[in-house]
């Protein structure tokens, strides 16, 4: 079951890289722009943002940063990395994380369901071991093969990148805040999808609690997975309301402080992992109390 | 001899709602013996089972194992324990091998060599190695009793344990049973509804109805000395028989006695010289059922709730 998952993974992988790499062998040449270019319009652009009102600071840090990493490129002569490159794949990884998402969530739901359902709850809890010991052995289970899920995306975005695109020009830069420095495309990647992550989490939590209380798969499954699509969504509807700013999926992706496309102005990362960990609270106390406390009859 | 308890069950009680499922129940099972449970359907039978392997959290009461409580110290109560409940469910999808490695690790030194033994004393080492999914009942239910013995437990737990065996494996498995109580000293308590099973397996019966406990027997006294002599005339031998100073029961074609076996060759002795025609004379048994019928009040169930 949980190899079936890991090769759907890297089925999807491939060929989702297959497909991009068909459409832009298909596409307009003359969309090949060169990095100089590039590099001219994202000036343009973040200048245009900073005059823009009403910016937070976490968006002005992030436009500041990509002017001096533009300009760095610029004076320097250094370009940035092709798109069409193994490299680049491995950077934008973190965009396929919703797959890994859906896939955790199925199992976090069934993990502690499915022992119900199969009625070997009752063989797990006569043993000499407390239920919070079960519980967390599950929960660990869960996060584990989360990271293994993550770690097996990245590991076959390279390998198609390298099948597909080969190895590109180009050199990846990032802002610290004051300066521009060169980085590794595997640091650049791997911090995008741990950033990333925090969303896989909190929504895994979520299955794993909805599991655990109603001891149903398919309803942890079917209710998890409709939050994911459209609590996103709600944050637009919600975003006049003070409430936005308490709300999880206002926060659970990490990587808006990141690439600047932060869903709320005014909400900073320290923030979010607050909210975030008040909510992890709740869904791990609301897990251990049921799971602790019921009566098996099944 | 005095009795060792290794379970004292004291004052157990659950409510559901407002419903008294349980109603203060006590009971000591003891080292060596074979105590059966029965009751009608809804007795609480499995509630009470599911209380004393922490299952359920009872209202009020508490089970003590060897020493320890199971509801203040759990691991260390629970661990002197096998268990069935109901069906023993097994992970379907795994070697029955596979789902005995898994229960085995949740223990505490419980070797390999271990599981073999046990895998061996079932008798289920031709199909070990098989998935669980391909197992008939009868199999699972030896794979289920192979799990609650891994770890040597000092007092054994089953609900409804031949359900699905074949009678060779019914005997099979009352041998086992007995032999484990007699020579490892490991306190067995059984629950089922097969009650010529129970008659033949258990020193002990404690019968449950409504909630409460209403009777605990040794087998041997539900055995008492009785026999059957059928002789004709039937007038003759009643006054024959009373005369002797036998209490008397009608019974078919002829008379029950309440006699010690020491009593019989005298009482033929004094019916054939009264002239009595004596066709048979035989050790009486009541069986368990008409007992058991007897004193839980004929078949009904109790007043429903969950099961």
């Amino acid at each position: 079951m949980t190899w079936i998952m890991v090769l759907l993974l890297v089925f999807v992988v491939f060929s989702g890289l297959g497909i991009t790499k068909w459409l832009n062998s298909t596409a307009n040449e003359n969309l090949d722009e060169n990095w100089q270019d590039l590099a001219q319009a994202e000036i343009e652009n973040s200048t245009i943002m900073l005059a823009e009102p009403g910016l937070s600071e976490t968006q002005i840090d992030y436009h500041e940063g990509q002017i001096a990493i533009a300009e760095h490129r610029l004076e320097n002569d250094i370009p940035s990395l092709e798109y069409a490159s193994m490299q680049q794949q491995v950077i934008d990884t973190h965009m396929l994380m919703s797959i890994v998402t859906l896939l955790a969530v199925v199992a976090a739901a069934g993990i502690v369901a499915s022992e119900f359902s199969q009625g070997t709850i009752k063989m797990l809890l006569t043993r000499p071991v407390k239920r919070w010991k079960i519980l967390t052995s599950k929960y660990i289970t869960i996060l584990l093969f989360a990271v293994l899920l993550t770690l097996t995306l990245l590991a076959s975005t390279a390998l198609a990148g390298l099948i597909f695109f080969g190895i590109g020009e180009g050199t990846p830069l990032v802002w610290n805040g004051s300066e521009v420095a060169e980085t590794s495309f595997w640091l650049e990647a791997l911090k995008l999808a741990a950033l990333k992550f925090s969303s896989v989490w909190m929504i895994s939590t979520f299955a794993f609690m909805l599991g655990t209380v109603f001891r149903s798969s398919s309803l942890a499954i079917g209710l998890s997975i409709f939050l994911m699509f459209t609590g996103i969504q709600a944050v637009f509807f919600l975003q006049n309301y003070e409430v936005v700013k308490y709300y999880l999926f206002t926060h659970t992706d990490l990587t808006q402080f990141y690439n600047g496309n932060i869903l709320i102005p005014g909400i900073t990362m320290s923030m979010s992992i607050l909210v975030l960990t008040a909510y992890f609270l709740v869904f791990m106390v609301i897990s251990y109390w049921t799971f602790g406390r019921r009566d098996v009859t099944s | 001899m005095a009795k060792q308890a290794i379970v004292q069950i004291k004052n157990l009680s659950k409510t559901i709602g407002n419903k008294k499922i349980i109603k203060n129940l006590n009971l000591d099972l003891h080292k060596g013996e074979i105590t059966g449970f029965l009751g009608p359907n809804g007795a609480g039978k499995t509630t009470t089972i599911r209380m004393m392997v922490g299952l359920m959290r009872p209202t009020d009461g508490e089970v003590w194992i060897d020493g320890q409580s199971v509801q203040a110290d759990f691991e260390g109560s629970i661990q002197k324990v096998g268990v069935i409940v109901e069906n023993p469910e097994m992970y379907k999808y795994m070697s029955g091998y596979k789902n005995l490695l898994h229960f085995s690790r949740m223990h505490k030194g419980v070797s390999k060599e271990r599981i073999d033994e046990v895998v061996k004393q079932i008798g289920m080492q031709n199909r070990i190695n098989e998935k669980v999914s391909s197992y008939s009942l009868g199999m699972r239910q030896r794979l289920g009793l192979a799990q609650a013995l891994l770890h040597d437990p000092k007092f054994l737990i089953l609900d409804e344990p031949t359900n699905g065996l074949d009678p060779a494996g019914i005997r099979e498995f009352r041998i086992y049973l007995q032999k484990i109580a007699r020579e490892n000293g490991v306190a067995i308590f059984v629950s089922s509804h097969l009650l010529s099973e129970i008659e033949l397996l258990c020193d002990r019966i404690a019968i449950i109805q409504n909630g409460e406990l209403i009777d605990i027997k040794d087998v041997n006294e539900l055995q008492q000395s009785r026999y059957y002599i059928q002789a004709e005339p039937l007038e003759l031998v009643g006054e024959v028989l009373t005369g002797a100073g036998f209490p008397t029961v009608l019974h078919a074609n002829g008379y029950l006695i309440d006699s010690g076996a020491e009593h019989i060759p005298g009482a033929i002795n004094l019916l054939v010289g009264a002239g009595a025609r004596i066709f048979a004379v035989q050790p009486y048994r009541e069986t368990l059922e008409s007992q058991f019928l007897e004193m839980t009040g004929g078949g009904e169930i109790a007043q429903a709730h969950t099961k």
